[in-house]
């Protein structure tokens, strides 16, 4: 296992290595014009300019622009950020979004998750019945509904009924981050009534649940604790994975209601060019991206002995 | 029940009930043949399933009627006015679903982007199913290539997806065509995987050594003995990715990397409506609506479809 582990890890390391590099030569594709604001782009003379790139290296040679980037990332330097805050370090300024999307990312995560999975449990124990049907109508909506239609709706039904400010303001932390938490929240408890759902169902028809029934084993503790456990076991191997991407923030909920976390902030920084900021948060997806599955399989693991992983590379 | 009650029952006599069947050979080989064809069964097993029918109905009626209704409708797409003074016209005789903030009239809108958002994620689903049916097949089938193609599965995979969509949005520019091999070009991934997995299970069946002992070519091996087992899942990703592209569609849009301004797409109209549907609603309702009906309706109906072309539904 250790062995294995290990093999894994630098392997992980690896990809995360040849991803970052990939993005890195891919902004290098950018036309160079987008280093500029619209108003240097007027104002400055093709000389002035090619001085500017100079100064930053961008028009040295790409292996050299390469080798630069990775040996600052071995020193831990990330670089400053040139558009977003300029002058701040990258480091800093992510920091500062992360802990925002972490916080409402993870009150997100345990509502959805505290609900997801009771309610899938009882759609399953009462199948075929009138709640499991709003429930299956429910995930339905969420899986075909485009995000943007669910978020507008609740934004109008908030601001309307509920009079909740629409907009994230930092003066008012809890109140205004109710709707944005709330619209995170829907899409994964949809998602974790689903698995729920399905593998309990699956778990139910199992003979080992006929002869807990025929002992006269209680229906709440055959639920509980033979059903829940197994069902459990499938869904341990995405938990990690979605634990890491609620907590990195929502792209769309955070941009929808001008939430200042990390969601919308890729998009943003290749928009206006600012490559240290892309590079950093790349580093930091992909490594998410990996340890998530990473994670899942030592997960599975723990939980159900059985299991054994072995070193045979697969995708899920 | 003796012979008394059968016949009082039966209103027949004995000799009548019970008589010697001929023998008729041409009828006696038949008994070996089964008229089992694999998409009539398709169709009554998906015809038998009401309320997707109804979905099916339902959303082949939504896709009809926005070709005529853009020919009942007032005002033509192409040549659509900015006038102030109407702006945010409420729906009414003259304006059906009232106007937009340049006061352009939203119905000709809705529909004319209610076909564009479905051509596009037919488009889509349709190159992706070619691109990943055909990269799963090899993946899948030929042994040597299964790491590399997994290695670059798992770099692909691992880059968040709005980093290619930004880049190319920037580099290139945004159009139905780009949006739409973009889209391809990044999609093709799960259906790819899937089908890879699927043909694993299958390749060494033992059907499928024998047809290999016996000198069957690779391609007919792929097309003949694996492809039909995968039929249900092909169309059941296929069927799940056009409820996806509309929502990715719409998400990049909003973030203003989707289509351009001038091909309105239902997600272009909802994140313009973003700006003011808490005072006017209408401009949220109406594409919201109609997206919610497309998507709905393709993903019971598909879904519905996928379990009619598993055969081990079908009798």
């Amino acid at each position: 296992m250790a062995k294995y582990t290990c093999k894994r890890l630098l392997q992980s390391l690896l990809t995360v290595l040849i991803v970052v590099t990939i993005v890195f030569l891919l902004l290098r594709l950018l036309p160079t014009d987008y280093y500029f604001t619209e108003e240097q782009l007027n104002k400055l003379t093709e000389a002035q300019k090619l001085e500017i790139l100079q100064a930053a290296g961008l028009t040295d040679p790409i292996w050299k622009q390469l080798l630069s980037f990775y040996n600052d990332i071995l020193h831990f330097d990330f670089g400053t950020s040139r558009r977003i805050s300029s002058g701040i370090a990258v480091v800093d300024l992510i920091g500062s979004k992360f802990g925002l999307s972490m916080r409402l990312g993870c009150v997100a995560l345990i509502f959805s998750l505290c609900l997801g999975v009771p309610v899938g449990l009882f759609q399953a124990y009462f199948k075929g019945k009138v709640f499991d049907g709003i429930g299956t109508a429910y995930t339905i909506f969420m899986n075909a509904v485009p995000s943007i239609v669910s978020y507008s709706l609740v934004m109008v039904f908030g601001a309307r009924v509920l009079k909740l400010p629409t907009l994230y303001s930092v003066t008012k932390p809890v109140i205004s981050a109710v709707m944005p938490v709330f619209c995170m929240s829907m899409g994964a408890t949809a998602g974790y009534m689903l698995w729920t759902r399905r593998y309990v169902v699956d778990e139910l028809n199992k003979d080992y649940i006929k002869l807990a029934k025929m002992t006269g084993m209680s229906q709440k503790t055959i639920l509980i604790r033979h059903v829940l456990k197994n069902a459990f076991v499938p869904m341990a191997q995405y938990l990690p994975a979605s634990f890491l991407s609620t907590v990195s923030g929502s792209l769309l909920a955070e941009k929808f209601f001008s939430v200042p976390g990390m969601g919308p902030l890729l998009a943003d920084a290749i928009g206006r060019y600012d490559t240290p900021v892309v590079q950093t948060l790349v580093i930091i997806y992909a490594s998410m991206g990996v340890l998530g599955v990473f994670l899942g399989d030592v997960l599975m693991t723990l939980i159900d002995p059985r299991i054994r992983i072995t070193g045979k590379g697969d995708v899920g | 029940m003796d012979t008394k009650e059968l016949e009082k029952k039966y209103g027949k006599t004995e000799s009548e009930l019970f008589s010697f069947a001929e023998y008729h050979p041409e009828e006696a080989e038949k008994t070996g043949y089964s008229n089992y064809s694999y998409w009539g069964s398709v169709v009554r097993n998906f015809l038998k399933n009401k309320p997707a029918v109804i979905m099916c109905v339902i959303f082949l009626a939504i896709f009809i009627f926005s070709f005529f209704a853009l020919k009942i409708g007032k005002y033509d797409y192409t040549d659509l006015r900015v006038d102030n003074k109407l702006k945010f016209t409420s729906p009414n005789a003259e304006f059906w679903f009232g106007t937009d903030n340049l006061g352009r009239d939203y119905w000709c809108q809705v529909w004319y982007a209610t076909q564009i958002s479905i051509k596009l994620a037919a488009v889509v689903a349709v190159g992706e199913a070619v691109l990943g049916i055909i990269i799963g097949l090899i993946w899948g089938y030929i042994r040597s290539l299964d790491r590399i193609i997994t290695e670059i599965y798992n770099l692909i995979s691992n880059v968040p997806m709005i980093i290619y969509m930004t880049l190319i949005a920037l580099m290139i520019g945004q159009s139905f065509f780009i949006m739409a091999v973009s889209m391809t070009a990044f999609g093709w991934l799960n259906m790819a995987r899937n089908v890879r997995n699927l043909v694993i299970m299958y390749r060494d069946r033992e059907y499928n050594l024998v047809s290999r002992c016996l000198g069957t070519k690779v391609s007919r091996i792929l097309t003949k003995n694996i492809l039909p087992y995968l039929v249900s899942v092909i169309i059941m990703r296929l069927t799940m990715s056009i409820p996806g592209t509309i929502g990715f569609e719409s998400t990049l849009s909003y973030l203003g990397l989707g289509l351009d301004v001038n091909t309105p797409s239902l997600g272009i109209l909802l994140r313009n409506s973003r700006s003011y549907f808490l005072d006017y609603p209408y401009t949220l309702f109406f594409p919201a609506i109609i997206v919610s009906l497309v998507t709905i309706t393709f993903y019971l109906a598909g879904s519905a479809v996928a379990d009619a072309c598993d055969p081990r539904n079908h009798v």
